[in-house]
């Protein structure tokens, strides 16, 4: 029966019904929440969906709100006073401290959005660096930063002890000068490297 | 229709054919290199820093002449007239070295012989694409062990000279990159070049320093990698005194340096941002290190593989 009814609501959005049924439809008040639905659903799929969406949630919370005890507020601005007096406060302001809990709770609801956001883009902005392009970055920690040497180069060391600040510099004064020799050796040796190349030919 | 794949399958092999190999390519490009006249502005990109610099090349009076500058920074220059590459920097003497190339643009064996680079690189053709305004083929080496860095380089459709070369490390990601922006051919050979031709240069420098080192010995190096150097120098800024071998397989050079142990500890091993490995092992009282463009894992294995014949 439940299934028929709502193939029958289903129609009457697709605009497959008489005008009969239409005005059968206006007077079913238990339909008309599924005929929003399902206007909803078709806008969803052919994407017609508008900006925002009201939804009335508006409505939901304020009545869920008023359904909470009003505890904490009356506490707060008269925690002294005796019972009939609270009374009077609670009669004279009740609207105000329901307010009061509706901009709270709107807060805390644009709050938790906010979070849900930085929580979202910090996650979004952190997978790339679980694959990061230099992997020898995040296994080898820098040992401060390295001065440029004349050949432009900046060891990253894997620190295995704690140094002293001397005892790092002396190590990076040493890496640097291998590796300057290194650099230099090349310089030094293409010529060899050639005549090398050129013998083997030769013998070959 | 059949007859239409038929008549496929049999022309396809022409077609083929008529394509050069990644051997041929290359051979071209190491012809080129030596022999044309061009002037090409290039970039070099490594980790984090680009350097840009410009290199011509002619032939001035039957001579081969080429000029290197690097164009940010202090002035860093170097000029080749024949054989003799003079080195030009502010801080220090202009210098000359026998070389029959500058050092610092391509790798030595893409204007030298290929048929080195095959005992440790397969040559793949690759795809086609446009740099510096210019059509490119791209050629692979790729390592044939896992010892070594794959590279792939872009030659100039028109006249073979490298557009770019890249090295990659294991895990293909891009460690240094040169790139052509500009490539002009020349007809004549740029003025610079003539007056470069000219000029005197100091003499090549004598290495005095430089001693016969002890007799030493691989019992393993990775294929196609043979010793072109070893002696006895001075390290450069520090002045210790350390025994040298020089190792390459064409592409990648390794340096194995064994110098007294230093009282302070020396990592184990470090790789810097433009991907030059280090390790170092301490034997006895003597320090090892190895430092090049490989894995580490192949420097560590190359250490523990040095003995004294």
């Amino acid at each position: 029966m439940v299934k028929s009814s709502q193939e029958w609501v289903s129609a009457a959005v697709d605009g497959e019904v008489n005008e009969q049924e239409l005005a059968q439809l206006c007077a079913d008040a238990d339909s008309h929440e599924q005929w929003q639905r399902y206007h909803m659903i078709g806008d969803t799929m052919r994407g017609e969906l508008p900006e925002s969406i009201d939804l009335d949630i508006t409505a939901n919370i304020a009545a869920a709100l008023e359904l909470e005890p009003t505890i904490i507020a009356p506490q707060a601005i008269a925690p002294q006073e005796n019972d009939e007096q609270k009374q009077s406060n609670l009669d004279s302001k009740p609207s105000n401290v329901v307010s009061l809990f509706k901009q709270v709770g709107q807060y805390a609801i644009a709050a938790s959005v906010a979070l849900v956001a930085i929580v979202g883009v910090q996650s979004y902005n952190q997978e790339p660096d679980v694959e990061s392009p230099l992997p020898v970055f995040n296994t080898r920690p820098l040992v401060g930063s390295v001065s440029p040497v004349s050949l432009q180069t900046g060891p990253v060391v894997k620190q295995q002890h704690d140094f002293t600040e001397e005892q790092v510099l002396e190590q990076r004064r040493r890496i640097n000068a291998y590796i300057q020799d290194h650099m230099l050796q090349q310089r030094l040796n293409s010529g060899v490297q050639t005549e090398h190349t050129y013998t083997e030919d030769v013998n070959r | 229709m059949r007859l239409f794949l038929l008549a496929l399958i049999l022309l396809s092999p022409f077609s083929f054919a008529q394509e050069m190999s990644a051997n041929d390519w290359l051979k071209n490009m190491s012809q080129s290199l030596t022999d044309k006249q061009f002037k090409a502005s290039v970039v070099q990109i490594q980790a984090d820093h680009i350097r840009p610099l410009v290199f011509l090349q002619g032939k001035v009076d039957g001579k081969s002449v080429s000029y290197l500058e690097y164009l940010n920074g202090p002035p860093k220059n170097a000029v080749k007239v024949d054989n003799k590459v003079t080195f030009l920097e502010l801080d220090q003497q202009p210098y000359s070295i026998k070389a029959n190339r500058i050092q610092g643009v391509w790798p030595a064996s893409l204007s030298g012989n290929i048929a080195k680079l095959e005992q440790g690189y397969q040559f793949v053709l690759g795809g086609r694409s446009r740099i510096a305004g210019r059509a490119g083929q791209m050629i692979r080496f790729i390592a044939k062990d896992e010892f070594r860095y794959d590279s792939q380089v872009w030659l100039d459709m028109e006249t073979f000279l490298p557009l770019r070369y890249d090295t990659l490390n294991r895990d293909k990601q891009l460690l240094e990159q040169t790139m052509v922006v500009e490539l002009l051919e020349l007809n004549e050979p740029p003025k610079i070049l003539i007056e470069a031709s000219k000029h005197d240069w100091p003499a090549v420098i004598n290495p005095t320093d430089r001693k016969e080192a002890q007799n030493w010995q691989f019992t393993w190096l990775p294929q196609g990698f043979d010793m072109v150097v070893a002696d006895n120098h001075r390290l450069i800024g520090i002045h210790e005194p350390v025994e040298y071998i020089a190792l390459t397989d064409g592409l990648a050079n390794i340096s194995i340096y064994v110098a007294r142990a230093s009282d302070n500890p020396m990592p184990e091993e470090l790789v810097t941002r433009n991907g030059i490995s280090m390790v170092v092992e301490k034997v006895g009282n003597a320090e090892i290190v190895a430092l090049g463009k490989v894995p580490t894992e192949t420097l560590e294995r190359i250490v523990r593989s040095l003995t004294l014949k």
